[in-house]
């Protein structure tokens, strides 16, 4: 059964008098618990497909569905939703508050996901275990290195049990060793948890040993997917 | 996200950007307190005023007037009116008196004597005072001596200002007081002053000694002597409302005083075609509650009514205008603040821009994110409330203090001249709490308005 479906996808954006044609017919399917990569240049469109995925932006044409929902059909109301219930997001820049400690940033999210507020704590620390923070939890983002932010925002992206976790280039900027180790994170939690994971990124050597499935975006559409993937 | 984890995000973001979250609320304490003692002024003279009438019972008081007789009228040759006006003489008085609800009432006596004591001379009211009033105030508590016990007591009760007036003053058994007011007055005991006896002077119209060649002749001066039975504080009336004179008999002794039927030319052209008359009667009711019967009452009988009661409700209206112009002063403070208020918030909006849109992406919904920010101006607004009250009680106290340290050299009692009730306070707590959240609605949409996706742009 397929969790996420892209039907002739498009997003036009207006610059001024221009209009940029991003997205200019995309479609795939994904199943439930798949690890999607893509690649691709940049400008080619991946950030723009993973906002549409979140429910951050909305699509100029085509059909997008999330567990059989169509996007494009839903209120700002039910977008909030799907932001808050179905998806996680993980960024390159990490996107932690900054004034905000490790379990803090992640006990946000369980706060807009209604969490028990007296459970919070005990659960924003079992995330951040889980992702290997465990002492660093008192410590805000400024004190942490790149690798620790990243893994606050994937405790973060999985606090309130999302079917898809959408990555946008979740190493960018991370040294190889600690982009290795954030993408058998990912890897990990994508086995163990069963969680659908769409990952883009630049890093397509690194991303091959984790992703079932890989492709590639060039000037918004999808081309010729590189050699199969291992799984 | 519940409104408790709204508040706290809100809160948390006040904190972050302290001395910006205290500058903002500044402004409206500021505002607040200048709006708090504005009004409290005005509220101030309203119960102080209130008090007094209060205090001297003047809610069950009604005073009975002849059906005033308009001067152009009968200057201008219309003399039915003059006709028309009712007679205050005896048999309205027994009338009055026999109304349902009417304790007692008493014809107004009252005409300027000169008082002699020994060397000493002025002027001053002389007033005759009903038996029944003993039991009101100020009548009820007199410092020195005894109120009248008949209707023609043969002694005479004086006002301490007349004492002042003579250049006397009662020398008090605590220590000496060094206030300005009794300097250059003679100090005399209050026991040997009730010994003394007191001349009232009245000038008499002696129509036989008239004559063209010496008009002034025709007054002759009548002179009669009292024993100081009683001295009274200081009158305290406000404006004309005092009941006693600087002087005061028995209402019988008083009425045998000789004296002209006038104080003046006007007083003498208003008068005209009553002779004999009052100018007015004074009548007590049990409760105030009763007062509208008995007017009524009276009003049916053709004469005129006039009631403290109805003086208050003139003088609450002057004060209600009072009031929105000085509130309005405190407005403007608090607008100026509330332009602060915007301006905080939407420098703060630019900053925060990243952290909104993280919020969105978490599942934050517009409705959550305009919340924060209004709870944000909900929380300056109160405390900008909170502490704009005390400020304006602190300025109400000091103003208060340096106002009573300038009266009481001339004499003034010590008065709390600001009050600040808890409408007042509660009001202006919720003023300000409203005037911020008018003021954080512009930021708080915008904040809601915020792109996720261009907010969280990598750069």
């Amino acid at each position: 059964m397929s969790t996420l479906r892209a039907h002739d996808l498009t997003k036009t954006y207006r610059k001024g008098r221009v209009e940029i044609d991003v997205l200019r017919g995309l479609s795939f399917e994904l199943e439930r618990g798949e690890f999607l990569t893509i690649v691709g240049r940049s400008g080619s469109g991946k950030s723009t497909l993973l906002n549409l995925l979140g429910g951050l932006d909305r699509a100029t044409g085509g059909r997008i569905e999330v567990g059989g929902r169509d996007l494009s059909a839903m209120s700002r109301g039910e977008l909030t939703r799907h932001r808050r219930e179905t998806v996680g997001m993980i960024f390159q820049s990490f996107n932690l508050i900054s004034s905000r400690s490790a379990l803090a940033n992640v006990t946000l999210a369980l706060a807009f996901g209604d969490h028990p507020r007296s459970d919070r704590g005990r659960r924003g620390r079992e995330l951040l275990e889980a992702v290997g923070l465990g002492d660093r939890v008192d410590h805000v983002p400024s004190e942490l290195s790149g690798g620790e932010a990243q893994r606050v925002a994937i405790a973060r992206a999985i606090a309130n049990d999302p079917d898809v976790v959408l990555a946008d280039e979740p190493t960018g900027n991370l040294d190889s060793a600690t982009a290795d180790e954030i993408i058998a994170l990912l890897g990990r939690l994508n086995r163990e948890s069963g969680v659908t994971i769409v990952m883009v990124t630049h890093d397509e050597p690194g991303a091959r040993s984790v992703s079932d499935r890989m492709l590639r975006l060039l000037d918004g559409r999808f081309v010729e997917a590189p050699e199969g993937v291992a799984a | 996200m519940t409104f408790g984890d709204l508040t706290m995000i809100a809160v948390d973001n006040l904190r972050r950007t302290r001395l910006r979250t205290f500058l903002t609320t500044l402004g409206v304490v500021i505002g607040i307190g200048v709006l708090v003692s504005m009004v409290s002024f005005g509220s101030g003279v309203q119960r102080n005023v209130t008090d007094t009438f209060r205090k001297n019972q003047l809610f069950t008081t009604l005073r009975v007037l002849p059906v005033e007789v308009d001067l152009e009228d009968a200057v201008g040759g219309n003399l039915q009116s003059v006709a028309d006006a009712a007679v205050l003489d005896d048999a309205v008085l027994d009338s009055v008196r026999s109304l349902p609800n009417v304790l007692f009432a008493y014809p107004e006596i009252r005409f300027p004597v000169i008082v002699r004591l020994g060397e000493r001379e002025t002027r001053a009211q002389l007033a005759g005072l009903p038996v029944a009033l003993g039991t009101y105030p100020p009548f009820d508590d007199i410092p020195y001596g005894r109120y009248f016990t008949s209707e023609s007591d043969s002694i005479i009760i004086l006002t301490q200002s007349v004492l002042a007036d003579l250049g006397l003053r009662v020398a008090e058994e605590r220590a000496s007081s060094t206030r300005d007011d009794v300097v250059g007055l003679a100090p005399l005991s209050a026991d040997s002053l009730l010994l003394r006896r007191i001349e009232i002077v009245t000038s008499v119209l002696e129509p036989a000694a008239l004559s063209m060649a010496n008009p002034s002749g025709a007054f002759r001066d009548e002179v009669r002597s009292y024993r100081v039975g009683g001295i009274m504080a200081k009158s305290e009336g406000i404006g004309g409302l005092s009941l006693s004179g600087g002087v005061n008999l028995a209402i019988e002794t008083a009425q045998d005083v000789p004296h002209l039927g006038f104080s003046s030319v006007w007083d003498l052209l208003g008068k005209l075609g009553q002779e004999g008359g009052y100018p007015s009667i004074h009548v007590r009711v049990q409760d105030p509650d009763d007062l509208q019967d008995v007017r009524t009452a009276v009003e049916d009988m053709g004469l005129g009514v006039f009631t403290f009661a109805d003086q208050l409700d003139e003088f609450r209206q002057q004060f209600l205008v009072v009031d929105a112009l000085l509130g309005a002063v405190g407005t403007v403070a608090l607008i100026i603040a509330s332009l602060g208020i915007i301006n905080t918030m939407v420098t703060s909006i630019l900053e925060r821009t990243r952290e909104i849109g993280i919020m969105k992406a978490l599942g934050g919904s517009e409705g959550q994110i305009r919340g924060i920010f209004f709870i944000e101006a909900g929380v300056i607004g109160l405390l900008g409330g909170i502490f704009g009250v005390l400020l304006g009680w602190g300025v109400t106290r000091i103003a208060n203090s340096v106002a009573n340290y300038w009266l009481r050299p001339q004499g003034v009692e010590a008065v709390d001249l600001f009050h600040i009730p808890l409408w007042l306070a509660a009001g202006a707590v919720g003023f300000a709490i409203a005037v911020s959240l008018l003021a954080g609605l512009y930021p708080a949409a915008r904040a809601a308005r915020v792109d996720p996706v261009r907010a969280l742009r990598h750069d």
